[in-house]
């Protein structure tokens, strides 16, 4: 055992300990540690904000004479702070509009193309596909599994005739692929905790070789 | 005690209704005590794992390595394994290496590994060639909002998108920058991280500027990236804890075929031998709870 | 023109950005670009005052009216204070301070070191508290009610096995029948799903450009 002397070390660690025994039950240490987390985050980002973002975009070229563009600009963005002034707080509609406007517009065309249209492509069976036997095998059965998850999914038909049983293939992928999302969830949520005892074991208490 | 009540207080009818904090003791103890006794066994790479590792170990000499920190400190036990065996790999292998991150609250895990990994490098470096330099060998942009600027910007030049680095130094007075200009430059783009990030560098970086993109996932989003994976947009992916390990394998294996002295400790190795012992736990609750249902249902019935 | 005039804005703003990706001109690849490092970069970073505002007004409110764990706000109100100063005045490099002093001998307490050693402590562990509710979880709820739960189930097992390294010993076909069942139907399924809300998406994206959506614009102000 080589308990750590360092002070943030324990610090660190009783901060953990302290979140850990939420376990036990809810108690003021475990609110203390909330709270102070909330607190520091904020607090962490607006440094950044400032020192990376404001700083170097706005206030050091404007004391410069240099893009002064960017003061009506600053303005538009100022109108963030009218959100908690009631007679006026329509005016945060500006900025989130271009914000929202730009985020959207750029979305549109990027999205389709890399969420559909090159999606389908990859489903489509083509000569290709077969280069390999076993993988053009498995390329048939995921262009099988595609279309029965989608029919799963419309429900402006009745679910009868050819409708049926396709559908039912596709909740039985659909159970697969949600078990193996389980299977995987299960492996990160234990991860994390690993990766704190690793910290409370090997950094703090020294038990970790 | 009548029989209704004997049949509630049966063991299985106990076992239903255990208190939830003799389960979570269970769980700490099969974590825990792996990590002090350990049983380690070599993991072995999955194909995407594989897929990754061999890209980037024979990418293009003057193809840089882009390493986005796309995770915050809650998802870091998963994804900061990935980063440092990424670093390691790219140090070993001469890479170039260019750092950002998408969330201000990934700097400072950004920052860290750098700070971890070039320490290992340079306590063993012998000469300014083997040591690895921040500007020469590195470089690490740090953070910039909202992403679509960054994104888009880097296809065009990485200075106008970060005309100084995490630290304050004017980008274009780095070395490396005449290297680095924009993704042309870059072999692969991992983006490590806890959430759907990667897919917006699909979106916008490989769309537009056909740029290889890398995915450092959770288990949690793995599992839902194969898509991409199976599309081509992913080169390659390190999913949760045990994609971590199974790339610090393949880097340890390649180290060992070199006589490299560099001995690195492997967090996400460590960690596998609690990762069978919870997952076993896990599916023994699972079992149990099932017995238990169909039991009482049945004497219910 | 108070919803009209931002409903213009996202229009106008929506089809430039749309309009960009198909344009190789380079009048417009520029504006495009002055418009996302300096319009939208300077917009995003005021956009922090609505978090950060928030939390201060739930925390005053919470402590003017006397509200449940109320003197918990102060916690939060003092850390973020303290933090902000010292992120603010100490700088964001250990190696070159700002004007306020971040350390007392050989204790920092510079800004970097409060997000190693409490903010990224803090953050881990309660994500980590998830592996105990997952855990009890699994034992109370999950099921095989009928054949489609016990396949989930069973998919969930074999991905839990597959993932570790000590299957390949003692059953070596089945990490690879894992990785087959991610590669395949597990694929299969995401895709499909993943189609739907792509278009969901773009539809979403859509409306919101036309102005159909108007969510985003809350209540208040014709």
């Amino acid at each position: 055992m080589n308990i750590s002397t360092d002070p943030w070390v324990w610090i660190a660690a009783i901060l953990t300990l302290a979140v850990f025994s939420f376990l036990y039950r809810e108690n003021p240490f475990y609110r203390f540690a909330e709270h102070l987390f909330v607190g520091i985050a904020n607090g962490y980002a607006i440094t950044f904000y400032w020192h990376r973002i404001l700083v170097p975009y706005l206030f050091n070229p404007v004391s410069h004479g240099q893009k002064l563009y960017l003061i009506p600009i600053a303005i538009v963005g100022m109108l963030y702070f009218t959100r908690f002034i009631p007679k006026i707080s329509w005016l945060v509609r500006f900025p989130i509009a271009i914000a929202l406007g730009y985020g959207a517009g750029a979305n549109i065309p990027r999205s389709i193309d890399a969420n559909i249209i090159q999606q389908l492509k990859a489903t489509i069976i083509t000569r290709a596909s077969f280069a390999d036997w076993q993988q053009g095998i498995w390329a048939v059965i995921i262009l099988i599994g595609v279309i029965c998850t989608i029919s799963y999914f419309f429900f402006s038909t009745e679910r009868k005739g050819i409708i049926k049983p396709v559908s039912y293939v596709g909740i039985v992928f659909i159970m697969v692929g949600f078990g193996a999302s389980f299977g995987y969830t299960v492996m990160a949520r234990i991860s994390l905790f690993i990766g704190r005892l690793q910290f409370l074991l090997g950094d703090w208490l020294g038990l970790i070789k | 005690m009548t029989a209704p009540d004997a049949v509630r207080n049966g063991f299985w009818d106990r076992l239903q209704r255990i208190d939830r904090r003799w389960i979570y003791a269970v769980i700490w103890l099969v974590v825990m005590v792996p990590l002090i006794l350990p049983f380690n066994i070599k993991p072995t790479a999955m194909p995407p794992v594989s897929r990754l590792f061999s890209h980037i170990d024979t990418m293009p000499e003057e193809k840089a390595l882009v390493i986005s920190i796309d995770y915050t400190p809650d998802t870091q036990a998963e994804l900061h394994p990935m980063t440092i065996a990424l670093l390691r790999h790219a140090f070993v292998t001469g890479r170039r290496v260019g750092m950002l991150a998408t969330s201000v609250y990934g700097l400072g895990l950004g920052e860290e590994a750098l700070r971890q990994v070039a320490a290992e490098f340079n306590e063993k470096a012998a000469t300014h060639e083997d040591s690895v330099i921040n500007g020469e060998d590195y470089v690490f942009w740090g953070w910039s909002t909202p992403f679509v600027t960054v994104m888009l910007g880097m296809g065009e030049r990485i200075t106008n998108v970060f005309p100084v680095d995490y630290y304050g130094v004017a980008t274009e007075s780095l070395p490396i920058t005449s290297r680095i200009k924009n993704y042309s430059d870059i072999g692969i783009l991992m983006s490590v991280a806890g959430s759907s990030v990667p897919l917006s560098w699909v979106a916008y970086a490989q769309t537009q500027f056909d740029v290889r993109i890398g995915c450092g996932a959770t288990a949690v989003s793995a599992a839902d990236y194969y898509t991409y994976l199976n599309s081509g947009q992913f080169t390659g992916m390190l999913a949760g804890m045990r994609g971590a390990a199974e790339y610090e394998q393949l880097l340890a294996d390649k180290l060992a075929t070199a006589g490299s002295k560099l001995t690195l400790r492997r967090k996400a190795t460590e960690a596998m031998s609690s990762q069978t012992t919870a997952h076993i736990a896990i599916i023994v609750f699972i079992v149990f709870g099932n017995i238990g249902y169909f039991v009482t249902r049945r004497r219910k019935s | 023109m108070k919803r009209q005039l931002p409903l213009l804005i996202v229009l106008v703003v929506g089809i430039f950005a749309s309009v960009a990706f198909f344009i190789p001109h380079p009048i417009v690849r520029s504006v495009d670009e002055v418009f996302r490092n300096d319009v939208l970069r300077i917009i995003a970073a005021f956009s922090l005052v609505l978090g950060v505002g928030s939390i201060l007004r739930h925390h005053f409110i919470k402590i003017k009216r006397k509200a449940e764990h109320w003197p918990f706000s102060y916690i939060t109100l003092v850390a973020l204070f303290v933090s902000a100063v010292i992120g603010l005045f100490g700088g964001i490099d250990p190696s070159r301070p700002g004007i306020l002093p971040t350390q007392v001998g050989g204790f920092s307490f510079h800004i970097q070191t409060l997000f190693s050693n409490m903010m990224v402590p803090l953050a881990a562990t309660m994500f980590a508290l998830l592996a105990f509710f997952m855990a009890s979880a699994a034992y109370r709820a999950f099921r095989a009610r009928n054949f489609e739960a016990t396949l989930l189930l069973v998919a969930a097992f074999i991905l839990m096995l597959g993932a570790v390294p000590l299957t390949r010993i003692i059953i070596p076909p089945l990490p690879d029948f894992a990785e087959w069942i991610l590669a395949v139907p597990n694929t299969a399924a995401k895709r499909g799903i993943q189609f739907g809300v792509s278009l969901g998406m773009f539809a979403t994206s859509l409306k919101i450009l036309l102005g159909i959506e108007r969510g985003w614009l809350g209540g208040g102000g014709s």
